[in-house]
């Protein structure tokens, strides 16, 4: 029999929209699975950053060094909240091959047992981790600096020049600029800065830049001590979310002290701190970035009364 | 039946076969990268419990001194046992924490706070099926003895739970 032209043509079109369909949802299927794909690398990239920084912390050291790199341009975001002990969340995205130039970021990683300065996204392939401890008066946490940008420090104090040098941070230079596009960090006025520190410290310094403030586009920044760093490496408002979780962090360190002195107290081993570190608690525990300067004088009075007992709190 | 009509059921099945075809390549697909997924997850946990093991012990509620790494203070464990770590549920990155003394060796185990106790349960956040690392930290007290002032320590290990 011969095929009527109607039937041929209903033939082919019941397969062109069928074997449409099936590509169709092919296409669509390998590309959400290429997403899932990248969306777990992502969250995994995120996961791990929160894991390689560890062995990055300075714990007893006076600070370290690492270098995190990257086999494609990678978008690291930081958000920081503030809430009780806080946490950094963490998530990355990576650059797409076709139509919008970054990924949606995957899932975040959140840390809660570290504090990272950042901005609150960076971008780039390689990336820097420094780490530096933060004692107010006692050893508060450890400070893990996160960087992509080059970074030319001018006119920097002999302290920061050591501390720098001994780090050897690819990424920072001391006065010759020669690296690209490099952030300009002037410590003092100076002529086109990108960041300005101002040092304000009067009494019981090492350098006037013990005490001051990091002005940046972002907004100025109070520090003390190695926050000065903390401020030149971060977005003001994540800067300003770890202060708020470091002093907190601070307080409840005094709360176990003022414990810790009471045991102390019973085997002999007195100490004349708690009253000094429940006024501590109490002034800490709600701090902010602005109240580091007037907190200095106490915890320099504290710090030195520890050195002068028998035992010592910390 | 005619031929026309033949064919095109012909047709239909041969597409509902290759369909079901992809659809179970797929699900065999998802199901191998499911696994993935589950296998770098704990992994990335593993990883994460052993580097923790360092920097929980060189934490500042429960250092000693902080220039002396691995070395906790019995003072402040004595504390955090005390349902002190209670608030430090979702600060540690761990499901348990604890830590024994393991010389001057004992017989019994006495949890802490007590007398004579050698055994801190600081932090335990209930997940069952958890698997263990440890490590071994100094524990450490300043002691006076007849205006002698010095560091007492003893051997003690770290026990971090993760869940598996």
């Amino acid at each position: 029999m011969r095929e009527r032209k109607g039937q041929f043509n209903f033939a082919w079109m019941f397969a062109i929209i069928i074997g449409g369909t099936i590509l169709f949802l092919a296409i669509f299927g390998a590309m959400k699975v290429g997403d899932t794909a990248r969306f777990q690398s992502d969250t995994e990239i995120a996961k791990s950053i929160a894991i390689i920084t560890d062995p990055l912390q300075a714990s007893f050291a006076e600070g370290s060094f690492g270098k995190i790199p990257f086999k494609q341009e990678t978008r690291i975001n930081n958000k920081c909240l503030d809430v009780g002990f806080g946490q950094n969340d963490i998530s990355v995205a990576t650059q797409s091959d076709i139509g919008q130039e970054w990924n949606l970021a995957a899932g975040a990683t959140s840390i809660h047992n570290k504090y990272l300065f950042s901005s609150k996204r960076n971008s780039g392939t390689d990336y820097y981790v420094f780490s530096k401890p933060f004692k107010f008066p006692y050893k508060v946490a450890d400070l893990t600096f996160f960087i992509s940008e080059n970074y030319c420090f001018l006119n920097a104090p002999d302290k920061v020049i050591d501390e720098v040098e001994g780090l050897k941070i690819e990424s920072i230079e001391i006065d010759d600029c020669t690296l690209e596009n490099s952030i300009k960090v002037c410590f003092g006025p100076g002529g086109g800065c990108d960041i300005t520190v101002s040092g304000s410290c009067g009494s019981n310094c090492d350098s006037v830049y013990d005490v001051g403030t990091v002005i940046t586009s972002s907004g100025d920044m109070r520090y003390v001590g190695s926050l000065m760093y903390a401020a030149i490496f971060s977005d003001k408002s994540v800067y300003d979310c770890n202060v708020k979780r470091l002093m907190y962090r601070n307080a409840k360190i005094a709360e176990v002290l003022i414990e810790k002195s009471d045991l102390m107290d019973a085997r002999g081993c007195n100490t004349n701190l708690k009253g000094e570190l429940t006024v501590w608690h109490g002034q800490t525990i709600n701090a902010t970035s602005d109240d580091l300067a007037g907190l200095r004088a106490t915890s320099n009075s504290m710090n030195s009364k520890n050195s002068g007992e028998s035992c010592g709190m910390w | 039946m005619k031929k026309g009509q033949m064919k095109i059921m012909q047709m239909a099945f041969m597409i509902v076969a290759v369909f079901f075809f992809f659809v179970l390549v797929g699900l065999f697909f998802l199901r191998v990268q499911y696994n993935d997924v589950s296998t770098s997850a704990a992994q990335l946990q593993k990883d994460q419990a052993i580097s923790s093991l360092k920097v929980i012990a060189d934490m500042p509620e429960l250092n000693f001194d902080s220039s002396e790494p691995l070395t906790l203070d019995g003072d402040k464990l004595r504390i955090m046992s005390g349902g002190f770590g209670d608030e430090y549920d979702s600060f540690l990155p761990v499901a348990s924490l604890e830590v024994y003394k393991v010389y001057p060796k004992f017989d019994e185990v006495n949890q802490c706070p007590g007398l004579d106790c050698n055994y801190y349960k600081l932090y335990d956040n209930g997940q069952t099926n958890t698997k263990t690392y440890s490590t071994y930290v100094s524990i450490c007290s300043k002691v006076n003895e007849e205006f002698t002032y010095y560091d007492k320590c003893e051997i003690g290990k770290v026990v971090v739970g993760v869940k598996m």
